[in-house]
């Protein structure tokens, strides 16, 4: 697969690293609160675009905040933005784990009932219509299939495309909050980027 | 407009991160105060945890109880002084070892001890 050779647009004013810390590295209590001021919106809605659940979303978020401040408060300001993706990333793939396991034991209990639309992973997947924050704001198609498209990129990919493009991260900040190489991140986008293009081609 | 046009890449990008942005900025007030809760949490755990915070407490509460014992005057009446008196007696009589027929011939012993002092005087 080629790689996109495009360049990404990405808005200065959404790099933390850029507009907010200087080159002297500060710890100040302050600047870590206005950090996750900034960041949490995206937080949210990136945790929510993976979950599909506002309230699972806004536990994995404090505990990514919590996680961030536990261990890399302490660290370079310059390095929060990828750290913090770091940790959300780990909490989002810790929560996916413990759905699927909880799927398996769903389905094997309830093989044997009579219901059988409980263990059924159509059933249980996130209803793609119901109309998210973006489509009630926004009150077009454009806003309701971009969250959908998101919403049906695997994982990675989605990553990859909200973490480059939205929160504007560089390839390498990108790669060090998903914890995979450079490479890596750029093949994850230009999937993402094609998948999405396809599905919103009518809004393109 | 070509689909692999760069410029058209970059416009629907541009349109993609301000929905985005627009989802994020209209977040409801109660998702927003959960967030706000949720950062303060967070932060608490650096800040310094006010170790004088109980001693103060402690201290505070010693002075109050001073004040209310020393100050406030009592509801009810002073208690008597006999009774106190009695109840210190029957204390003793419960509590020590001597034999209880001791005690019940107590009387008869002061009786007899007056009539020994009568004949010897």
């Amino acid at each position: 697969m080629t790689i996109s050779t495009h360049t990404i647009p990405v808005s200065p004013s959404f790099s933390w690293t850029d507009q907010h810390v200087n080159a002297q590295t500060t710890t100040d209590e302050r600047a870590l609160e206005q950090f996750l001021k900034h960041v949490e919106r995206r937080a949210l809605r990136m945790a929510e675009l993976a979950t599909a659940q506002r309230d699972e979303a806004l536990d994995l978020v404090q505990d990514a905040m919590f996680g961030f401040v536990r261990h890399y408060a302490a660290k370079p300001a310059t390095e929060w933005a990828p750290l913090f993706y770091r940790v959300l990333d780990s909490r989002l793939n810790d929560w996916h784990r413990r759905r699927q396991v909880r799927t398996r034991w769903l389905a094997v209990f309830t093989r044997s009932a009579d219901d059988e639309e409980e263990g059924d992973e159509i059933a249980q997947a996130p209803d793609l219509n119901e109309p998210g924050p973006l489509l009630r704001l926004s009150g077009s198609e454009a806003a309701r299939d971009l969250e959908d498209a998101l919403r049906r990129l695997p994982s990675r990919q989605r990553q990859a495309f909200l973490l480059r493009v939205w929160e504007g991260l560089d390839v390498a900040e990108t790669a060090r909050a998903m914890g995979c190489s450079e490479g890596s991140v750029k093949t994850h986008l230009s999937r993402a980027l094609h998948a999405l293009r396809t599905a919103l081609e009518d809004h393109a | 407009m070509s689909r692999n046009d760069p410029h058209n890449h970059s416009n629907w990008l541009v349109q993609a991160k301000n929905l985005l942005d627009e989802s994020a900025g209209g977040l409801d007030a109660a998702t927003l105060s959960r967030l706000n809760r949720a950062r303060q949490a967070a932060l608490d755990q650096r800040r310094p945890t006010r170790r004088w915070a109980l001693p103060a407490g402690l201290v505070s509460a010693c002075v109050l109880l001073l004040v209310l014992f020393t100050y406030l005057p009592r509801d009810g009446a002073a208690p008597d002084s006999q009774v106190t008196k009695n109840a210190a007696g029957d204390l003793d009589l419960v509590s020590s070892d001597d034999s209880l027929e001791f005690y019940q011939d107590l009387e008869f012993y002061a009786w007899l001890e007056a009539q020994d002092q009568d004949l010897g005087s």
